[in-house]
């Protein structure tokens, strides 16, 4: 093999001039050590390639675009860095993530009383006692000691329904998305110990990153409520 | 294009790189959201008809090292080395190599930051070695030696699953 290692880089790397490259290609025909040692380049930039490229597919997050989106919800940079920092500190993911896999641990177990969460299609969504509290109950019409309250309800940016709630397991912002409330945030419920302090601040505050215009008033979420929540 | 529509074009490819530096998920966003943030205030400091893209890639960049830099100070060390030093034991490289067989995160985590951003620009993001090394700042021969670094560890730590 008459190609040093940083050649066969550059080569694999498009960064060649022509003239090198072909030499290469037509050595690698009949030099099998040369072959092999370009297919283990080219496999790792594939498998490199390949594990990062799923990033570039996921939606991008509402706070990043917000940024950059005009007629975004106008709450100050401050506040959003505050929000940022309460909704994404490791601690509550741990809190989000514990509160979630209980959800969906009950929700897998046929013999027990189906949970709030479930999992349609890799998204997670409201089943039972929260999806009913989610399409049937108004803000400005539940009970005061009501075991799922809804807090406020408005439109996204992508125009979907969305509302946030605060029940014993889990709280979150939930979006009306084919027919089911699919789950965009959540935190942990009232029983979180952390839940107390952290509050509904950081709900608010997520719902004023995603709303587009303003929350709904008693008549738009009554008249939403009647469309059955359609975009 | 406005300048703001150009950059939330860039996002998903921002995001990746970010991904790529700062390894945690919601930590690349905030890395994202810090670089956004600075781009919208000294967006004077763009030429136009030179490319947002590098100019962007630049600003996450600096600002990681930043933070890098910082949490250094603060003695924080990235709890993922830990882990796997945790599991390898002292001087125990063949018996690291073989557990990390395959898994990409942890091989990329054995890498030096200045390695690691040169395989995320080159490898990953597809750049030039001279755009790469126009977004360092950095002269191309330093980046071309890091490119060779960091691919041989991630080679070794990969194995033949690469």
């Amino acid at each position: 093999m008459s190609f040093d290692p940083d050649t066969i880089a550059a080569f694999v790397d498009g960064e060649l001039d022509d003239l090198t490259a072909r030499r290469i290609e037509r050595e690698a025909e009949s030099d099998a050590a040369l072959a092999a040692e370009i297919a283990r380049y080219r496999a790792l930039t594939a498998k490199l390639s390949a594990h990062f490229a799923p990033v570039v597919d996921e939606a991008v997050p509402e706070r990043l675009r917000a940024l950059l989106v005009e007629g975004g919800i106008d709450i100050s940079m401050a506040d959003r860095r505050n929000a940022k920092h309460r909704l994404f500190a490791p601690v509550h993911w741990g809190a989000i993530a514990a509160s979630l896999v209980f959800g969906l641990t009950i929700g897998l177990r046929p013999w027990v009383p189906a949970a709030d969460i479930a999992s349609v299609n890799g998204t997670l969504v409201a089943s039972g006692a929260l999806a009913d509290a989610l399409d049937t109950q108004l803000a400005s019409d539940q009970l005061a000691n009501a075991e799922i309250r809804i807090g406020l309800s408005f439109r996204d940016r992508q125009g979907r329904v969305c509302r946030s709630f605060e029940a014993r397991d889990v709280s979150g912002i939930g979006c009306r998305d084919s027919g089911r409330w699919a789950l965009e945030r959540a935190i942990g419920g009232r029983a979180n110990p952390e839940y107390r302090q952290a509050s509904s601040g950081e709900l608010l505050a997520a719902a004023a990153v995603m709303m587009a215009g303003d929350p709904f008033d008693f008549a738009a979420e009554r008249a939403a409520r009647d469309k059955g929540w359609r975009n | 294009m406005r300048f703001e529509e150009e950059l939330v074009e860039l996002l998903p490819r921002l995001r990746r790189f970010a991904r790529g530096l700062a390894r945690d998920a919601s930590d690349a966003d905030d890395l994202c959201q810090a670089a956004i943030e600075r781009a919208l205030k000294s967006r004077d400091q763009w030429q136009q008809g030179t490319r947002l893209d590098s100019w962007m890639y630049r600003i996450t960049r600096n600002l990681w090292i930043d933070e890098r830099r910082a949490a250094g100070r603060r003695g924080v060390h990235a709890p993922i080395d830990d882990a796997v030093t945790q599991v390898a034991g002292d001087g125990a490289a063949e018996v690291e190599a073989g557990a990390l067989r395959g898994d990409v995160d942890a091989a990329m985590a054995r890498l030096p930051d200045e390695q690691r951003e040169v395989v995320m620009l080159v490898l990953v993001e597809g750049y030039a070695y001279r755009e790469a090394a126009d977004i360092l700042e950095l002269p191309i021969g330093t980046v071309t030696s890091r490119l060779a670094r960091g691919r041989e560890t991630l080679m070794h730590y990969l194995g033949e699953a690469a």
